[in-house]
């Protein structure tokens, strides 16, 4: 369909270790697609598959059995990657190379003439926060640095797909900030954003979708708040008052969990299905003055640790053959 | 797709040009013409020969060293520190990658090929002896033949760790040397042997072709102090090695076409 960007059926890997006939499963049937102009996170926990899948989409390594298509093409496509940018996940470039260099063999490589690949050099150096280091070859980079030449690497041929592995490790806060703010500007620019990582407040802050891969397969798929809105898990009340009263006040509901006793406040999560007008009405009566009521939605990260430590269906992932 | 190719060929003269090590034979090979010029010195006649078999020599050894060294290396590391997964995921097909990597490799070569040649020139200049004609057909002979190995070298790291593709460059190098000699040495053990020997000397690159002074050709010694080949001889050998550095290419892009990038 010509509204999807990324489109992966059954795609499986398993590598296998010549001489030690060891076989890894590193994906196990995995099944997606991305709507164009979406930001799509990917998230999973380490050695869940996320670099595997975009490795064999960029045409790095060939699935054992499966397809994908991207921008339509089925891969491996040289026509799709010139529509393609990627930033590979702990990039390494030629290091005796400058930024401006890197960015101008990238343009080449995607065929653009003399003064295109000068004018986006130089408006993306700028864009990713290096001009000040245009003299320095990627060698002297630190790894914050590198990522923003590998970011800048994958936009010089302007493209329709931005595939990036872990783009906001080794950045720190503020850095991640520009990098989602770089990521949602290139989504309003009409542009499709697929992108791995395990931060998670990344992918609640910025995707429009989520999928959730874990042990080779995926485990959840949707928008994030879908994804975890669905159930309120409990409420978080924070009562001023003295220490006293702490026992008659968690006597009851069955199910208070979370007591914790900071100085002058007192903290529990009550169950989802108390009836909280009725305990702070309690409380009142002990002399507490309410600090704060919240109630508390199952978060991406709750949603993520439950998915991906469930026994994982069929086989384990590496068996020995 | 040609400027795909010449920008992998162009980063890859770049990425040659700082290996130290080149400079470091580069020093040794200006050496050897020194000390041809000495031991030409304490010949007793005719100096310039030794002067022309030892900077012939040096330019086909260290040369074919380099290219070996660098075939190996040069390719293997893009895949080690994975520097290609920002390239090959460009639009740039794998034989692309393959054939601007060698060109940038033979570019580098050449150059060393050329500085070789000058010095050896030098020092024949500097001895009173002419550079021959046979000298210039020589130099050329051991161009191609470097140019080979670097092929020869590329085939092997397509699918080998640099350690085995050393060692098999090398052996094919020394075993394509001597052919003929291993020909002869064979020729009085049984047919089978011999016929044996025949095929399997068949798939080894004929590289002393591009070595034939001082061997007999056709029954007629050849030598780049007397009666060296034709030109005509130059010009087929030549096409000779493009045609195994075009073979050779073309299974390394096979080879490496099926390779997982991780
Ligand atoms: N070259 C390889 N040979 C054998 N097994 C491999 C290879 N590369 C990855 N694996 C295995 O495949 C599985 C998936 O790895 P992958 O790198 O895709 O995970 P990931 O989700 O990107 O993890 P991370 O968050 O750590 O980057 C892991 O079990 C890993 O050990
Ligand atoms: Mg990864």
């Amino acid at each position: 369909m010509a509204d999807l960007a990324i489109e992966v059926a059954e795609l499986k890997k398993t590598y296998r270790t010549p001489f030690r006939r060891k076989k890894v499963e590193a994906l196990r049937g995995v099944s997606f697609s991305v709507a164009k102009n979406q930001i799509f996170g990917f998230v999973g926990p380490n050695g869940a598959g996320k670099t595997t899948t975009i490795r064999t989409l960029m045409g790095l390594i060939r699935p054992t059995s499966g397809t994908a298509k991207l921008l339509g093409h089925a891969i491996p496509s040289r026509l799709a990657r010139t529509r393609i940018g990627f930033l590979p996940e702990a990039p390494y470039f030629y290091d005796y190379l400058t930024v401006g260099e890197l960015l101008d063999l990238a343009g080449r490589l995607f065929g653009l003439d003399a003064t295109t690949r000068k004018q986006r050099a130089d408006r993306l150096i700028e864009r990713v926060g290096l001009d000040r280091a245009r003299a320095q070859s990627l060698k002297k980079f630190s790894k914050g640095m590198l990522q923003r030449a590998g970011l800048a690497q994958a936009l010089m041929n302007d493209p329709d797909l931005v595939v990036l592995d872990e783009p906001m490790s080794g950045l720190d806060p503020s850095g991640r900030k520009e990098v989602r703010d770089l990521i949602l500007e290139l989504r309003d620019q009409g542009k499709t954003v697929f992108f791995s990582t395990h931060i998670l407040s990344d992918v609640e802050a910025i995707t429009d979708r989520v999928a959730i891969v874990a042990r080779g397969v995926l485990v959840g798929e949707g928008t994030p708040a879908e994804l975890v809105n669905r159930h309120i898990l409990g409420i978080d009340v924070v009562v001023r008052v003295p220490r006293e009263a702490d026992a008659e006040l968690t006597a009851a509901p069955a199910g208070i969990t979370r007591i914790r006793r900071l100085g002058d406040e007192l903290g529990c999560t009550l169950p989802a299905d108390t009836d909280v007008e009725a305990w702070l009405a309690r409380a009142h009566d002990q002399g507490a003055k309410v600090v704060q009521v919240v109630p508390r939605h199952e978060t991406l990260e709750d949603l993520f640790l439950r998915r991906t430590s469930d026994p994982a269906p069929g086989e384990p992932p590496a068996v020995a053959s | 797709m040609i400027g795909r190719i010449w920008a992998i060929a162009l980063n890859t003269f770049r990425e040659a040009a700082r290996i130290r090590v080149l400079y470091g034979i580069l020093v040794l090979v200006v050496g050897a013409n020194l000390l041809a010029l000495v031991l030409g010195e304490m010949a007793v006649h005719d100096e310039s020969r030794v002067a022309r078999d030892i900077g012939l020599a040096g330019i086909s050894l260290f040369g074919s060293l380099t290219a070996i060294f660098l075939g190996v290396f040069l390719l293997y590391t893009e895949v080690q520190r994975r520097t290609i997964h920002a390239i090959v995921s460009k639009p740039i097909e794998r034989w692309e990658f393959v054939v601007g990597k060698y060109l940038g490799m033979a570019l580098v070569l050449s150059v060393l090929v050329v500085v070789f040649g000058l010095a050896m020139g030098g020092m024949l200049l500097w001895q009173g002896g002419g550079v021959t004609a046979a000298v210039g057909k020589a130099l050329i002979l051991s161009w191609f033949e470097v140019l080979v190995v670097a092929a020869l070298a590329i085939f092997f790291s397509s699918f080998s760790t640099p350690f085995l593709s050393g060692i098999f460059a090398l052996a094919l190098w020394v075993i394509g040397r001597v052919t003929p000699d291993i020909e002869r040495a064979t020729q009085a053990a049984s047919p089978a042997i011999s016929a044996v020997t025949k095929v399997v000397l068949r798939i080894v690159p004929d590289l002393h072709l591009f070595s034939v002074s001082g061997r007999s050709l056709d029954g007629n010694a050849v030598s780049v102090h007397g009666d060296f080949v034709p030109w005509s001889y130059v010009g087929l050998a030549s096409l000779h090695g493009i045609g195994w550095i075009v073979w050779l290419l073309a299974f390394a892009a096979v080879l490496f076409h099926r390779r997982d990038f991780v």
